[in-house]
């Protein structure tokens, strides 16, 4: 029995650690139905979502996947709106000195008329596995939200089309997926989200996520997402122009994976 | 078959005869409570209590500003926000005026009060008033209802002749149930229940059981100055959230969010004909101010099966059955076979929108329960005692409502819930639960929510999210994760699971509804095929529905229904399931006759994908049958108003399936492919 649940966890174990993306805790919060959504962590969801971000903002978050040092993830996203156009900046490290994945990115975003936003990405990813070399390649995204109804945001995202990859015998992917979502605003307290989502070779996933403000300040989340089901939850306090999230994903068989981040608005 | 074919026409001719139809029973608005809060449906249950009590409502209206919780509570559609919401605005607006003051409650939307102004008023006559024995006599009404139903075709049970030895069905094929009710205001009810399943005899007189197969009474009185209530005879008890105590009906996970947090009612009479989870004995709720006591003693005999105990020589209980059935002599021999004893009491202490519990109870067995044999079932209970006791609270915090409870049975584990329901805005409302129930937390009237029936060997969180933006739509979704720490029947490993559901509502106008609802479940059980040892596989099924109600104008009414099941174990193929129904009700305002009709068509791979469905029955009547394999099915069911105060229904379905030699199996086998069913149901009320 011992064996089977040792292997069970492996099969699951392979396939969480394919998905490193990671999206800050507000986002993860809200079952990582994000593509609605707008923040400085849209710089690394969807782009199109940093367009309307009025004042320079830093964030820099920790992940630690189902409590497994090895598998922790160190992220920070940077935005800086123009004239024009926002651009942002993203840093995500997964891994350990043995086994490491990063990716870098850069992003422009721009919005055209109040209601419709496009952003795009440019990422070079690295992969360095000890004793068996390094890797780099570039892959981009696209993005995009409209403002439908007064309430009502629509958005899609597209990552990596050309599919581009390490090289032809890396078992490791730049996944290429399309997303698509709403964000509804109910009222200044209460925001509901959803996404579905495709990933290339996996299958689609729908997620859902909704955000309560208890005061002005402190925002609850919570969210889930069916394929696999994975339940989240988190909260956020964005005091003065000081923002910490918090959020902690459960997997019914690995366990939970906590996350927190650190923002400033200049 | 002559016979029946002859049957359904002239039933066919009754329902579509010219006649004017009557003021119909077959309620809409009592059948989509009903069916939002029926989750776990099974076949054999019985929710009359449920249908009678909303019944009663309608046309005995509650009287809101006379009104108290549990009696709201009773209606269960409406959430304890809502509850709370409508006191509170009586204690700061004063009593309520005008049906529309209601609009103005927060969090009661349009669906909630058109539901509550079916069963209450603002005026209602209400409690001992004018009381006198004069008037206990000329204003009590009194109901009497007989209803016969039997299967036109003969099962295998009833033709194995005595002398062959071999069990076989020892009573008559009709299924006969008596109902009387007596009631007085709403404050002297007595009640009632005689019945016998088919295979049952009318009298049993063997293996020392004399008597009928079922009966059941109560006399319930409420509101004699400190006492609230008192209960004689049959009477069930509900505290909590149902881990401790809660006997009778009771609601799981369902289209309804809202009803897993529940509500309880403490004392009510027994008035159902399920033939387990009640007692019989005296019980009364007596007020002191702030606190309610509630002590109740009960002594009753149960069916068990019962196995010899190698090592004391004794026999023990190895499974209290709750069929109810005692057609064949071994279950007549199991026929309330274990003395028990209850005995205990609840205190609760109520303080504006604090509710506080406490409820302790002993039950005792005349034998001791066998211990487990397999590892399943190795912390099942043994012994013959058993102290159960449990604290429960509520307490509503400017839009949110705690609830939770914590139970122990003494020497053994412990269980507890604690949830939330909160609004969000006024469109959004939300249902968090966390609950953990230990494999070694035993109750005997244990009806915890979760994904099983008991509250017993599970962990779990549940949340849901209702959304409703205006009159018009509404989503409900709900999300729930599981973990059985231990083994089950037919799961040979700790394992897990997860349940979705979302339910898209569209009400363009009174008479016309759109209904979509998706759910998934997902859960581990053995793997079909052995190996060396039993492996978990993930089992997964989804159902899709659609379904539309419309007026096609006042006096016929329509219904669609189509249902998608899609079954698979990992490690088999996919296997579908398919339903479609067509209702036709008729029911004009004033007239003497009134019915509905409807025509399934069901299309399945098996009992795996097996489709339940509510069907309309007599009053008081209800199932939901489950489909499977291919056939069609066929019902109407036709209401007669002989005079004032009597009335007389019938139904008749017939059930044809497709490729099959032998419908049902054992001993309720029949020879053929189809299977027909007459009920016949008289009610005089005086």
């Amino acid at each position: 029995m011992t064996k089977f649940y040792l292997s069970l966890l492996c099969v699951f174990l392979h396939l969480e650690i394919k998905a490193q993306e990671n999206y800050g805790p507000k986002i993860t919060a809200l079952g990582t139905a994000g593509v609605a959504i707008q923040d400085v962590w849209s710089a690394s969801k969807n782009q199109a979502g940093i367009a309307l971000l009025t004042k320079p903002t830093i964030s820099a978050g920790y992940e630690n996947r189902f409590g497994l040092k090895e598998l922790s993830n160190k992220s920070a996203v940077f935005t800086l709106p123009l004239k024009n156009y926002t651009v942002g900046a993203i840093f995500n490290s997964y891994g350990i000195d043995a086994y490491n994945e990063i990716k870098t990115g850069i992003s422009l975003a721009k919005a055209f008329g109040p209601k419709l936003l496009i952003g795009i990405g440019l990422n070079y990813h690295q992969l360095s596995i000890t004793n068996y070399g390094n890797a780099n390649t570039a892959s981009i995204e696209v993005g995009l939200q409209y403002n439908v109804l007064p309430k009502l945001w629509l958005a899609s995202h597209i990552a990596n089309p050309n599919q581009s990859k390490y090289s032809d015998d890396a078992e490791q992917v730049i996944p290429a997926h399309i997303q698509f979502g709403g964000t509804y605003i109910f009222s200044d307290q209460l925001m509901i989200t959803t996404e579905f989502e495709k990933v290339l070779d996996r299958e689609a996933d729908f997620k859902t996520g909704l955000e309560y403000k208890v005061v002005k300040f402190v925002a609850l989340r919570g969210g889930i997402s069916v394929n696999p089901f994975k339940q989240y939850a988190g909260f956020g306090v964005h005091y003065q122009k000081i923002n910490i999230d918090f959020a902690v994903a459960s997997h019914p068989v690995l366990g939970y994976s906590p996350q927190i981040s650190l923002g400033y608005e200049f | 078959m002559n016979f029946r074919v002859r049957l359904f026409f002239i039933l066919l001719i009754l329902g579509c005869a010219d006649s004017v139809f009557a003021q119909q029973d077959n309620d809409p608005i009592i059948e989509e409570i009903i069916e939002s809060v029926v989750a776990n449906q099974t076949d054999d249950y019985d929710y009359t209590e449920l249908v009678e009590r909303l019944n009663y409502y309608k046309k005995n209206k509650i009287n809101l500003n006379k009104t108290n919780k549990e009696q709201l509570q009773e209606l269960v559609f409406l959430n304890p926000l809502q509850i709370n919401a409508i006191f509170e605005h009586i204690v700061t607006n004063g009593k309520l005026i005008s049906d529309l003051e209601l609009q103005s409650i927060r969090g009661l939307d349009l669906e909630a009060i058109r539901n509550l102004l079916y069963f209450a008023d603002i005026s209602a006559p209400t409690g001992f008033e004018n009381f006198s024995f004069k008037k206990l006599f000329t204003d009590g009404e009194n109901d009497l209802l007989i209803r016969y139903s039997r299967y036109l075709e003969k099962q295998k049970g009833f033709s194995i002749p005595a002398s062959s030895g071999k069990s076989r069905y020892l009573g008559t094929p009709e299924r006969v149930f008596t109902r009387y009710r007596f009631s007085f205001s709403n404050n002297i009810q007595f009640s009632l229940n005689l019945e016998k399943d088919a295979g049952e005899k009318y009298w049993n007189n063997t293996n020392d059981q004399t008597g009928p197969d079922f009966l059941s009474s109560s006399l319930y009185v409420k509101d004699i100055k400190r006492l609230k209530k008192i209960a004689l005879g049959d009477y069930s008890l509900q505290f909590g959230q149902g881990l401790t105590l809660w006997s009778g009906l009771g609601f799981g996970k369902g289209a309804d969010i809202f009803a897993v947090a529940k509500q309880n009612l403490g004392l009510k009479p027994y008035t159902s004909v399920n033939e387990f989870s009640y007692f019989r004995g005296a019980a009364t709720q007596i007020n002191f101010g702030r606190f309610d006591f509630t002590p109740f003693i009960s002594y009753n005999k149960l069916d068990a099966g019962v196995a010899l105990n190698p090592l004391t020589n004794l026999e023990d209980i190895s499974s209290l059955q709750q069929s109810g059935l005692h057609r064949t002599e071994n279950e007549l021999k199991n026929r309330r076979r274990v003395g028990q004893l209850v005995f205990g009491g609840n205190v609760q202490y109520n303080y504006q929108k604090l509710s506080l519990g406490l409820t302790a109870y002993h039950s005792k067995y005349e034998q001791n329960f066998a211990p487990g044999n397999a590892l399943y079932n190795k912390f099942d209970f043994s012994g013959n005692q058993l102290t159960n006791v449990g604290f429960n609270y509520s307490y509503t915090l400017n839009n949110t409502y705690f609830f939770g409870e914590v139970a122990h049975s003494l020497n053994y584990g412990f269980a507890y819930i604690n949830g939330l329901i909160t609004s969000l805005s006024p469109i959004v409302s939300a249902v968090l639960f966390h609950r953990n129930y230990q494999k070694d937390y035993y109750s005997f009237y244990n009806q915890g929510i979760g994904e099983s029936s008991t509250a017993v060997n599970e962990k779990g969180f549940y949340a849901g999210v209702q959304i409703k933006p205006n009159r018009k739509f509404g989503i409900d979704f709900y999300t729930d994760l599981f973990k059985f720490p231990w083994l089950k029947f037919g799961v040979d490993a700790p394992s897990s699971g997860y349940d979705i559901l979302g339910q898209f509502n569209y009400t363009p106008n009174k008479t016309t509804r759109f209904t979509l609802r998706y759910q998934f479940q997902n859960k581990q059980k053995n793997a079909p095929e052995k190996l060396f040892t039993n492996i978990l596989d993930f089992e997964k099924k989804s159902n899709y529905r659609a379904e539309v109600q419309y007026q096609v104008n006042s006096i016929f009414s329509l219904r669609n229904r189509l249902e998608i099941v899609q079954y698979n174990q990992e490690s088999t193929t996919t296997k579908f399931g398919f339903l479609a129904y067509q209702d036709v009700n008729y029911s004009p305002l004033s007239s003497r006759w009134s019915g509905n009709m409807r025509f399934t068509l069901f299309d399945t791979d098996g009992f795996d994908t097996r489709i339940y469905t509510y069907e309309n029955d007599v009053l008081y009547g209800f199932s939901i049958p489950g489909f499977q394999n291919q056939g069609i099915k066929f019902y109407t069911n036709v209401r007669y108003n002989v005079k004032r105060g009597v009335d007389l229904w019938v139904k008749y379905s017939y059930t044809k399936f497709n490729g099959v030699i032998t419908v049902g199996s054992g001993l309720d086998e029949i020879q053929g492919n189809n299977r027909s069913e007459a009920k016949v149901q008289l009610r005089v009320q005086f």
